[in-house]
């Protein structure tokens, strides 16, 4: 075979692979960005799970075309070179063989350019979606307008949120084995076992535990946050939809891990409002009973540590309030 | 140290042999039942046991919090140590620790011939890789016959096959064990028994620490046996504080079956790096290193580097559990973060030493197959290098939503992602070895390709996980359950069968079936990914890892993904089946070198020698020269004949 | 460290061989000393890690209230008592380098004295000390700390130990006025031996100066 003769085969084989590369991705990129695109979870609740959504389906774009790519030329290979069709030549070694610059450096620049554009893509979209409804911890760096306001303003006793003021409504939700509650610190921090918010609002939801780590994950709000005893972790979203969505606990949290979940609803603010005066009064007995709000709370001797050292005192106990330390004798 | 890579003159044997040790063999290494074997380890591990049960409870049983408890973690924790510290006595592994202690040098321990030796302290590599064969499949089954049981669980998303206790005890046993199974399952069996071949050593740099890591290893799957006696544990195999410190005694043994096993994994991979640089024999520079010893000299670092913090962080835990310090215990001035920490610091160095070992295979077995020299061979040493060095530098984005360092979130997804680029080069090595060769389509090379699909589907995941916004959906699904199981199985495993039918010839000396082969390989590839790849669109539906209840809408892909993991399971019984049959029930022998490999481990006779090489060979070139005009010899062996591959169908004259 | 357990072997060797092997073997005993010193670092790195981590963190104000202390004269004790079997052990090997034996025998008993001395004081220590083990985490890394330090000179001590033991026996084996010194093989791999091991101890007093700072200063 002269060497002209193979250059042209070479270019047959990857002018081959490439043409059927190309019109496979672009058939299942457009396949994907039209019809899967608009299904996939966790759909448009909020503005989390939107631009969530965007982001996964922004990824299928890229992650496609590199299956199809290698699974294209792993099906030529295996098809076109096979010991066991008849014309296959023999393979020739040695130097040719064992390197290719052309190849090497184009593969490598090609990976990394994919790679290092979207690694600044995800932190863009991180960024400018205020965490994305991840759990930033009790510090978060990067808050919505009008959160750290709201936040701090829901440790004392006159914060406030009413229906169109475009305020920040602070949420908590305290993880425990095995149950998710809320407070709500603008309407006196009731405790309710469901959750309801207000449509067109930004939440900012203060997750913590009681005892174990658990995870917040409030699916189709496209939130989740570890809830981790000690620890306040804020994550924030914008609720665009009305409609119902699932919590459910995603780190395992001990024997009934599995049935950890309830389920909340996004209605409108003036619903919201109803719902939040009502049950702010209908609990208010309880709610008297409950610890001041707080951002963590310390459990009482039952708590998955204990609070009692082998000796039998207890822990000194200073800045925390202790859940559950003033509920009636029973 | 230089090398000279002359050929040694010969001189007679006898002339310069020592003289004999006077005394023969030690009555340790005794043929028959008076001398020190698995029976002997097991009574003293028994015993060590009781012993340390009893001295746990005299010492704290008067304590107000272990008498009103009903358990006692300190009486556990002692018992399952004199376990493990007879166990090792009653084997032999602390003969020469004691002996040194008097100066003496080790005896002369001959191997003791016949079956028998695979229940010895053997320090012959090719003993103890066959030992970890069996060791490794021991993991495996019982650690797959747990996934049944969690799909069988998973079939209805209310009714329960078992309490949620059993479930949770099975889904974290199941865990536990396959991750431990895993950090051993190639570097164990063929790491020892092939890399001083492939380097042309006789023997390992230290064979008792080698021997130590094997049999340590086994106690260690005790250890993590035991835990379901005790009661099980309900953390999963990543035991997350305070879940730890508020479990039963079956936690006990989960902490300290790590750090049993992880004093095996540092042993291992100690031994094996240190061979790796001092044992090559002369001309074997590092580009002529076989990839496969690459891939193992880079999971040895990180097995020998990584280790150590799983192991102080089992350590913390058990301190917790018995001398009742706060590592753990926020309310105490620890912090359940750090266990987190030390965990995934240590865990993620772990996943890629699941990984590269199965590069190092495809690399040294895509060749073979396709008559062709390994394409880009510094590329793939490179990439194994790279992902080594960076896998310590990403381990936080396992906690993207645990709440702490949101800001160095954008770093750690750029680590995460940038370790895709040395990744990546196995894919390169891969396709410009296929290229324009001619491939036989042999079992161990469809687990080859095999591997290059699933890992493909495994890696792309992977970057999905690594970006927050992704993450949030997807961190603590079903997503990243077969995310991992793509990367683990999918990689490690179908690699590791790829090198059982590859090298069991050699190993062995008998042929698996190659029908038998094919069935085994077509069903474990199919319903791999019937099984696994409904869990992504699973996950991404909302359904969290480890849970008994699921959302009714799933139970379709549920019940279809545990039907073909059933399947899964019958394909590893034809995989059983077909290891008994080529074994032992109807042996083929097989021709010394049935692949035509260039491999030096393929060049030394067959069965191969005590000490591996007659002459300690002088390497002159590396083996890749497959089809290839003119192609110079391999290494001199000094018995006259030069092994050279400059015939087209690259086997080798005798 | 490195074994000789094929000094008679079923298979011939010729003396190239025979001194590539050994050369291998010093180059492992070499090689491994330093590997081993690399995984000792990143286990005392996972305390200095915990320690750090829970001081930043102080969860509950309960990192170190009241500014508890272990023992401190306990602690200078076993730290001095440490760093002098360090100093004995490199003292030990430069006279041996030099050809004094004696010199290194005398200093290298007398380390495992202090060694065996420190191990005492350490868990001693563990019985006297002035909180519990839970009360906070100033308190929790220490016992940690504790329990790793007892494993530190344990095996630090051993090592030292087997090096001597070794030596005199050698004496039996081999022969002469001073066979440590010989080119015999078994020689050369024993003075290899003794290198790694100075180098270990010499790790030892720095790492524990890192934690004295640590638990007894800072």
């Amino acid at each position: 075979m002269s060497s002209e003769n193979s250059m042209k085969n070479e270019t047959n084989h990857l002018r081959k692979m490439t043409t059927i590369w190309v019109i496979l991705s672009l058939a299942a990129d457009l396949l994907f960005w039209f019809w899967v695109g608009p299904h996939v979870p966790p759909g448009t609740m909020t503005s989390t799970a939107k631009s969530n959504q965007f982001d996964f389906t922004f990824l299928v774009l890229f992650a496609l075309p590199v299956l199809i790519g290698v699974w294209v030329y792993l099906g030529y290979a295996i098809v076109t070179w096979s010991a066991k069709r008849d014309n296959v030549p023999e393979p020739i070694g040695g130097e040719v063989a064992r390197s290719n610059r052309k190849a090497q450096v184009s593969w490598i620049t090609i990976t990394s350019i994919v790679v290092l554009f979207l690694a600044g893509f995800g932190t863009v979209a991180v960024i400018n979606d205020h965490g994305s409804g991840g759990g930033e911890g009790p510090n978060p760096i990067w808050n919505p307008g009008g959160a750290s306001k709201a936040e701090a303003a829901a440790l004392t006793s006159n914060a406030s949120w009413s229906p169109n003021s475009n305020q920040v409504l602070p949420v908590q939700v305290i993880a425990q084995q095995w149950k998710f509650t809320y407070r709500y610190p603008t309407f006196g921090g009731f405790e309710s076992s469901e959750l309801i918010l207000p449509v067109g609002t930004t939440v900012a939801f203060n997750v913590t535990s009681l005892d174990v780590i658990h995870s917040f994950w409030a699916y189709q709000l496209s939130v989740k946050a570890d809830a981790n005893p000690q620890v306040n972790d804020v994550a924030y979203t914008d609720t665009k939809q009305l409609g119902n969505f699932t919590v459910r606990c995603s780190e395992l949290c001990g024997l009934w891990h599995g049935s950890m979940f309830n389920y909340g609803k996004v209605v409108s603010q003036s619903d919201f409002m109803n719902w939040a005066k009502t049950t702010e009064s209908a609990n208010a007995a309880n709610t008297a009973n409950l610890p001041p709000f707080a951002w963590t709370y310390v459990p009482d001797a039952n708590g998955a540590a204990g609070g009692y050292y082998p000796d039998g005192t207890v822990t000194p106990y200073s800045t925390v309030e202790v859940y559950g330390s003033k509920q009636p004798a029973s | 140290m230089t090398i000279s890579a002359e050929r040694p003159t010969e001189v007679a044997a006898s002339s310069v042999s020592p003289p004999a040790q006077s005394g023969g063999t030690s009555w340790t290494q005794r043929p028959g039942w008076l001398s020190q074997h698995a029976g002997t380890a097991i009574i003293l591990a028994i015993l060590g046991y009781l012993l340390g049960h009893w001295m746990g409870n005299a010492i704290s049983g008067n304590y107000d919090y272990i008498a009103n408890s009903g358990q006692n973690a300190i009486a556990d924790t002692f018992g399952l140590s004199f376990g493990v510290l007879g166990w090792l006595l009653g084997i032999g592994a602390l003969n020469y620790p004691l002996a040194k202690l008097v100066g003496k040098e080790a005896a002369h321990e001959e191997t003791v011939e016949g079956w028998s030796k695979y229940f010895r302290y053997s320090l012959d590599h090719k003993v103890v890789g066959l030992q970890y064969v069996v060791g490794v499949l021991l993991f495996m089954f019982t650690g797959g016959l747990l996934a049944m049981a969690i799909r069988t669980e998973l079939l209805s998303p209310t009714t329960h096959v078992f309490s949620p206790d059993t479930y949770i005890k099975i889904v974290s046993e199941h865990g536990t064990i396959m991750m431990m199974m895993a950090t051993s399952i190639i570097v164990g069996p063929l790491g020892n028994y092939l890399v001083p071949l492939m380097i042309g050593a006789r023997r390992m740099a230290f064979p008792r620490i080698e021997a130590f890591s094997f049999w340590i290893f086994v106690a260690g799957y005790g250890v993590i046996f035991s835990a379901l006696p005790y009661g099980g544990f309900p953390t999963g195999w990543t035991g997350y504080a305070p879940l730890q410190t508020q479990a039963g005694p079956g936690m006990v043994s989960y902490l300290l079956g790590f750090a049993v096993i992880g004093m095996g994994m540092m042993a291992a991979g100690f031994n094996i790096a240190v061979t790796i640089i001092n044992y090559r024999a002369p001309g074997m520079t590092w580009s002529r290193v076989p990839i496969f010893v690459w891939s193992i000299l880079a999971t040895a670092a990180l097995l020998t580097l990584a280790t150590p913090v799983l192991f102080a962080g089992g350590l913390f835990g058990l301190l917790d559990k018995t001398a009742q310090t706060a590592f753990y215990v926020t309310e105490h001035g620890g912090s359940s973060y750090l266990w987190q920490n030390l965990f995934w610091f240590f865990g993620h160095p772990e996943v890629y030493i699941m990984a590269l070992p199965g590069f190092g295979i495809v690399g040294e077995i895509m060749p073979v197959f396709t008559r062709k020299p390994l394409f880009a061979y510094k590329v793939a040493a490179a990439g194994m290098i790279g992902v080594a060095l960076l896998s310590f530098f990403v381990w936080q984005h396992h906690l993207f939503q645990s709440g702490i360092n949101p800001d160095m979130r954008p770093l750690f997804m750029l680590t995460t992602e940038l370790i895709s680029i040395p990744t990546g080069f196995i894919y390169l090595v891969g396709m410009g070895t296929l290229y324009k060769a001619k491939i036989r389509f042999e079992v161990p090379m469809l687990f080859c390709m095999a591997l290059f699909f699933n890992f493909l589907i495994g890696g792309v995941t992977g970057v999905f996980l690594s970006d927050v916004p992704v993450n949030v959906t997807v961190h603590g699904g079903f997503f990243v359950l077969s995310h991992f199981h793509y990367t683990i199985m999918g990689g490690l495993l179908f690699a590791f069968m790829a090198g059982l039918y590859f090298w069991l010839p050699k190993m062995t000396g008998k042929m698996m079936n190659k029908k038998l082969g094919l069935v085994h390989f077509w069903t474990m590839f199919v319903f791999f990914n019937l099984t696994f790849f409904p869990m992504f669109v699973i996950g991404l539906l909302g359904q969290p890892r480890r849970v008994f209840t699921y959302a009714k809408n799933l139970q379709g892909l549920n019940d279809f993904s545990s039907m073909m993991a059933f399947c899964l399971g019958l394909s590893f019984l034809i995989f059983f089946a077909n290891l008994m049959w080529s074994m032992f029930i109807s042996p083929v022998k097989a021709p010394a070198n049935p692949w035509e490999s260039l491999g030096l481990e393929w060049q030394t006779a067959s069965p191969i020698p005590a000490h591996n090489f007659e002459r300690i060979p002088v390497i002159l070139t590396d083996p890749y020269h497959y089809s290839e005009v003119g192609a110079p010899a391999l290494a001199d062996f000094g018995d006259g004949g030069l092994v050279s591959s400059n015939s087209t169908t690259g086997s080798s004259p005798a | 460290m490195t074994d000789m357990s094929n000094k008679s072997r079923s298979y011939s060797e010729t003396p190239e061989e025979r001194e590539f092997e050994l050369r291998a073997q010093i180059g492992s005993t070499w090689s491994g000393g330093r590997l081993f010193i690399g995984m000792y670092t990143f286990l005392l790195a996972s305390l200095a890690f915990s320690y750090f981590y829970l001081r930043s963190a102080n969860n509950g104000l309960l990192w170190r209230p009241n500014g508890v202390t272990a023992p401190t004269s306990f602690g200078w004790a076993i730290y001095s008592l440490g760093v002098m079997t360090a100093l004995l052990a490199i003292f030990g090997q430069v006279r041996l380098r030099k050809g004094s034996v004696i010199d290194w025998q005398v200093a290298g008993w007398t380390g495992v004295a202090g060694g065996l001395v420190a191990l005492f004081l350490q868990i001693w220590q563990l019985t006297t000390l002035p909180f519990y083990p839970g009360s906070s985490g100033y308190a929790s890394t220490f016992v940690g700390w504790a329990v790793i330090n007892i494993g530190t000179l344990l095996f630090g001590t051993y090592w030292l130990e087997t090096t001597l033991a070794r030596s005199l026996r050698m004496r039996k084996e081999i022969g002469g006025p001073e066979p440590e010194l010989s080119t015999n093989p078994s020689a050369r791999l024993f003075r290899a031996n003794v290198a790694s091991m100075t180098y270990f101890w010499g790790f030892v007093a720095l790492s524990s100066t890192l934690f004295l700072a640590m638990f007894y200063i800072l």
